[in-house]
């Protein structure tokens, strides 16, 4: 491929169209979305070219740029080094295509403040792949503590009535974890003298594995924060209820899988004998997870607030299928980050859409809408069979895949899970029927339009990308063969480590050595 | 001491050692000149500027060099000290910046305000260098004295004489403190000199009781716990440039002389600094939060710093990080809280004087609608405060966790950082006064300095240009 169109154009290119937006007159609104747009667009493009000329069945690091950044105290060179690889590729594609959706949707939303909008929204995709493509340790930390701030801006400006508690919120419950992950940082660099992740990847594996629980933990907590597993959950459906459409796509879409692909990247693959210690304690919770969200879901009377929660038990199945730490838990889970952003992204943009011609998101002050806009009806219907994984739909593929890799690794875990199958399918069905069908009850929603040829153009993408999924699932798992095959050998290599570390300590101690003991 | 020895002293390098120290001094007896002379007054930014840019180039000659020693070792000159000149001239170039047409009724005492400006960057050189403690006394005074009258330069305002009472009484009780401990030290070792100092002599308990002493006094002078009470009455009361000044400048002197000073103190002291290190950020931290003046908050802010960077000076104390990374992790982090707090706080200034009202959480409220520059710069020296990657701050605060776990003193890294989440939970209220609130005040564009904007400028381009290429500052500190 052409030299010019590599990693680091695709990272910068956001941020170059950031400052081409903060250049534009503020009046001109318009020049600032369409600016927004190109850029996005340009940016996918580039994405998804640079994800179709990739190897799968490699597990080295594609389009690799690297070039020298500072040195750190101790001569430890810190590289900006981007890579593509089998577990980043999904998350760059899901990444490059959503961009221009997402500025697309603001198009009916965001009308006040719309530069500065577009400024964090680009400044957010830099932050975002820049995450996902860092194969450099402090260059990833760089990105992933930097693309708080967007989001953070969007939360508190364009949010709700509670967004500046919820973006608060976000913003401290997040960095929590990340400072936690930091000091993990600073120690790895120091122990192993480099930053260089695939390097640490295989140092990381080496280390013994009380240190490498330590590390597992420090690392997992800002992850599990982030993606949010079950106890450390709660600023997520504040966060989604108060942001704006777009906002929520988002982060839905993208910024909750930062989380997830930090586990598999970091905890899994960097500290495989840690996370076969900690996999049933992780598993366990992204049961937990699947559940309760189901349950926190059932109960909600705000729509939002219900997607919201749903993602917290859709996440859970990612959890789940990467703990198995088997390849059919693996693979799901990397294809279940794509279909959660996929379906829970199309969910919000719907909700969203509702709620600009109605103005409240109570799901009691709807019903009936199917036969006012059977447009939108269509889509909603769609979205949410997606996300209760109908066969033939992109989620049936991740969550049998989940399934089957846990029931491989663990049963009750794995009965557990599928009940969460039923209750997903239970409160998002009942959201349906409340929303869609039945008489109309309030006048207001008599004269509701239906969608618009922008609002649907920015959902088809979407929707064809589940039904691609969904029929032709090896697409998007074959390019992953090569990296998940060799993070499967990392953890066969680390599995029989801890056997025989084990047999080592259940063998009696020789005879004569007792003896001695005693006889001293 | 003969005259003799003394000429035998005044070599060329010895010059070349001073020179920043002689250029300062040179502007002070020139800008008296000024004064007196009729007609000349336009002339005094002159002075003021070249005698600072003349530092400035000294200082830049040094921090490219090698070391010497001079004065009977009893003052250094090394790249460290070059650059410790180069951010003090920084520190002294932003307060006055953007204190431009900040008095109003006291405009009379321009000049002298200058020159006391002049005298304690002065003195901040003096103490950079100073490996004596004598010597470094001297420069210790030369800064404060200035100071306790740059206080209480806005005699009609209560505030200010207050704050100058208070710093000064406060201030000459700590000069006390150190003088008494010097004077422990010399008797347990026989000498003033840093480097003359045998390790034997250490380690006896007067010359451990006259070095604590003195660290204390340092401690006072960088507003560590227990002696930060005096820092938000003093910040708040004093004019706004003087305590952009005082936030940044003193500070970092008294940390050029707390490095090389703390070797002093014996390795038990680790845990002692430590525990000191992260109940000064929680102070710092918890009484930043409940603050509704900017300057207060900044100054809370400044002592939770403070205890940030003394961090280092602990894992320096144990042994387990060498010197050099310790100094190069506090030179780098006060390099970016220079611009980083002197921009906060030259922007505070900026704002009072527009309006002559204290700047407050309400009276930003909606500053990114009225004034767009502005809230952007604070809002990126507020992350930057809070160490969000892409800034100077983010750096400065890695390098000092860095020694930390370096020294194995993991527990106490986690929690020092972990005080980060409280700290963003005030700098976080900052950004969302000024975006995310609507406005509560009538003051329209306060934009209408052209100094200040082009400061607010500068600062944020040394913010970030230490945030993301920080191999300029970093290789160079050797």
């Amino acid at each position: 491929m052409d030299s010019f169109l590599n990693l680091t154009t695709l990272v910068l290119l956001p941020l170059v169209g950031a400052v081409l937006v903060a250049l534009t007159p503020s009046n001109s609104t318009q020049l600032q979305r369409l600016v927004a747009l190109a850029t996005t667009v340009a940016t996918g493009v580039l994405g998804v070219l640079l994800c179709l000329d990739f190897d799968g069945s490699s597990a080295k690091a594609q389009h690799l740029v690297q070039t020298p950044w500072f040195t750190l105290p101790g001569g430890v060179p810190v590289h900006w080094r981007l890579g593509l690889d089998g577990l980043s590729l999904l998350m760059v594609g899901l990444t490059s295509v959503l961009g221009p959706i997402v500025v697309l949707s603001t198009w009916g939303h965001i009308d006040k403040r719309v530069k500065e909008f577009m400024v964090w929204l680009l400044v957010m995709q830099t932050g975002m792949l820049g995450v996902f493509l860092s194969l450099d340790l402090v260059l990833f930390y760089f990105f992933w503590e930097t693309s708080l701030v967007p989001l953070y801006f969007i939360l508190g400006i364009w949010g709700g009535e509670r967004r500046l508690y919820a973006t608060i919120k976000f913003f401290l419950y997040t960095l929590f974890g990340s400072l936690v992950m930091l000091i993990a940082v600073i120690w790895l660099i120091q122990q192993s003298q480099s930053t260089d992740i695939a390097y640490l990847v295989n140092y990381g594996g080496k280390l013994p594995v009380d240190q490498q629980l330590w590390l597992f933990g420090a690392f997992a907590l800002a992850f599990a924060i982030k993606v949010p597993l079950m106890p450390f959950h709660t600023w997520l459906p504040d966060a989604h209820t108060e942001a704006p459409t777009s906002g929520s796509v988002i982060l839905a879409g993208v910024l909750l899988k930062m989380g997830t692909y930090g586990l598999l990247r970091f905890c899994i693959a960097m500290f495989p004998g840690a996370a076969l210690v900690a996999s049933p304690w992780m598993m366990a919770l992204g049961a937990l997870g699947i559940v309760y969200g189901a349950f926190l879901a059932m109960a909600q009377t705000d729509i939002k607030r219900l997607v919201a929660c749903s993602s917290v038990s859709h996440l859970g199945y990612v959890v789940l299928g990467l703990f198995a730490l088997n390849e059919a838990g693996l693979r799901g889970g990397v294809l279940q980050m794509v279909n959660h952003g996929l379906s829970t992204g199309l969910l919000f943009l719907l909700v969203g859409m509702i709620y600009e011609r109605r103005h409240t998101r109570a799901l009691d002050q709807y019903g009936g809408i199917a036969t006012v806009m059977p447009l939108y009806a269509v889509f909603f219907v769609f979205a949410v069979l997606s996300s209760v994984a109908l066969p033939g739909l992109n989620g049936f593929v991740g969550e049998y895949l989940i399934l089957l890799g846990t029931f491989q690794a663990s049963p009750t875990i794995a009965v557990v899970a599928v009940s969460g199958v039923v209750f997903g399918a239970v409160y998002l069905l009942m959201a349906t029927r409340k929303m869609l069908f039945g008489p109309v009850t309030h006048a207001a929603n008599k004269t509701l339009p239906d969608l618009g040829a922008r609002e649907v153009g920015l959902m088809l993408p979407v929707v064809a990308l589940c039904v691609w999924i969904g029929v032709a699932p090896n697409m998007f798992l074959d390019p992953m063969k090569g990296s998940l095959a060799d993070l499967d050998r990392r953890l066969v290599s680390a599995r029989s480590e801890a056997r025989s570390v084990q047999l080592e300590l259940d063998r009696p101690a020789p005879a004569g050595l007792v003896a001695q003991e005693e006889a001293r | 001491m003969n005259a003799e020895m003394i000429r035998q002293m005044l070599t060329p390098e010895a010059f070349a050692a001073t020179a920043p120290f002689i250029a300062l001094c040179a502007g002070i007896l020139l800008m008296l000149l000024v004064e007196i002379l009729p007609g000349t007054s336009s002339l005094r930014p002159l002075v003021f500027l070249g005698s600072l840019a003349a530092a400035l180039g000294f200082g830049w000659t040094q921090s490219q060099g090698g070391e010497t020693r001079v004065f009977a070792e009893t003052y250094i000159a090394n790249s460290i000290t070059g650059w410790w000149t180069i951010l003090f001239v920084a520190a002294t170039l932003v307060a006055w910046l953007f204190g431009r047409r900040y008095y109003k009724d006291e405009s009379v005492f321009e000049g002298e305000h200058d020159v006391l400006l002049l005298s304690s960057a002065a003195g901040m050189v003096l103490m950079a260098g100073a490996r004596d403690l004598l010597v470094f006394f001297v420069g210790l005074e030369l800064l404060s004295v200035p100071l306790y009258t740059l206080s209480g330069f806005r005699r009609s305002r209560r505030e200010s004489v207050e704050s100058a009472l208070k710093y000064f009484v406060l201030g000459a009780f700590a000069a006390a403190i150190f003088l008494f401990g010097s004077a422990l030290v010399y008797a347990g070792t026989g000498t003033l000199t840093l480097s003359k100092m045998g390790a034997g002599a250490l380690l006896q308990p007067i010359t451990i009781a006259g070095a604590v002493l003195v660290a204390a006094s340092l401690f006072f002078k960088v507003s560590v716990f227990p002696f930060h009470l005096w820092v938000p009455d003093v910040y708040q009361g004093a004019p706004s440039p003087v305590t952009t000044f005082m936030a940044t400048g003193t500070k970092a002197a008294a940390f050029a002389f707390l490095l090389p000073m703390s070797l002093l103190l014996p390795k038990d002291a680790t845990m002692v600094l430590a525990l000191i290190a992260v109940v000064t950020m929680a102070i710092g931290n918890l009484g930043a939060l409940v603050q509704t003046d900017i300057k207060r908050l900044l100054a809370y802010s400044g002592i939770a710093h403070a205890g940030t960077m003394l961090l280092a000076i602990a894992a320096q104390v144990s042994g387990g990080a060498s010197a050099s990374e310790a100094t190069r992790a506090i030179v780098y982090y006060m390099a970016a809280y220079v611009f980083t707090a002197g921009g906060a706080f030259g922007l505070v200034t900026a704002m009072e004087g527009r309006t002559g009202r204290a700047v407050t959480i309400d009276s930003i409220k909606g500053l990114a609608q009225r004034s767009p520059l502005w809230a952007a710069t604070f809002a990126l020296f507020a992350l930057s405060l809070g160490g969000i990657p892409a800034t100077g701050g983010f750096l400065g605060k890695y390098l000092v966790f860095s020694t930390a776990v370096e020294a194995d003193m993991i527990g106490w890294a986690i929690a020092g950082i972990l005080m980060s989440v409280v700290a963003l939970g005030y700098y976080l209220r900052l950004i969302v006064a000024m975006y995310m609130q609507e406005s509560t005040s009538v003051e329209t564009n306060l934009e209408s300095r052209p100094w200040a904007n082009a400061m607010a400028v500068a600062c944020a381009a040394g913010v970030i240009i230490l945030g993301v290429l920080p191999n300029l500052l970093l290789e160079r500190l050797g």
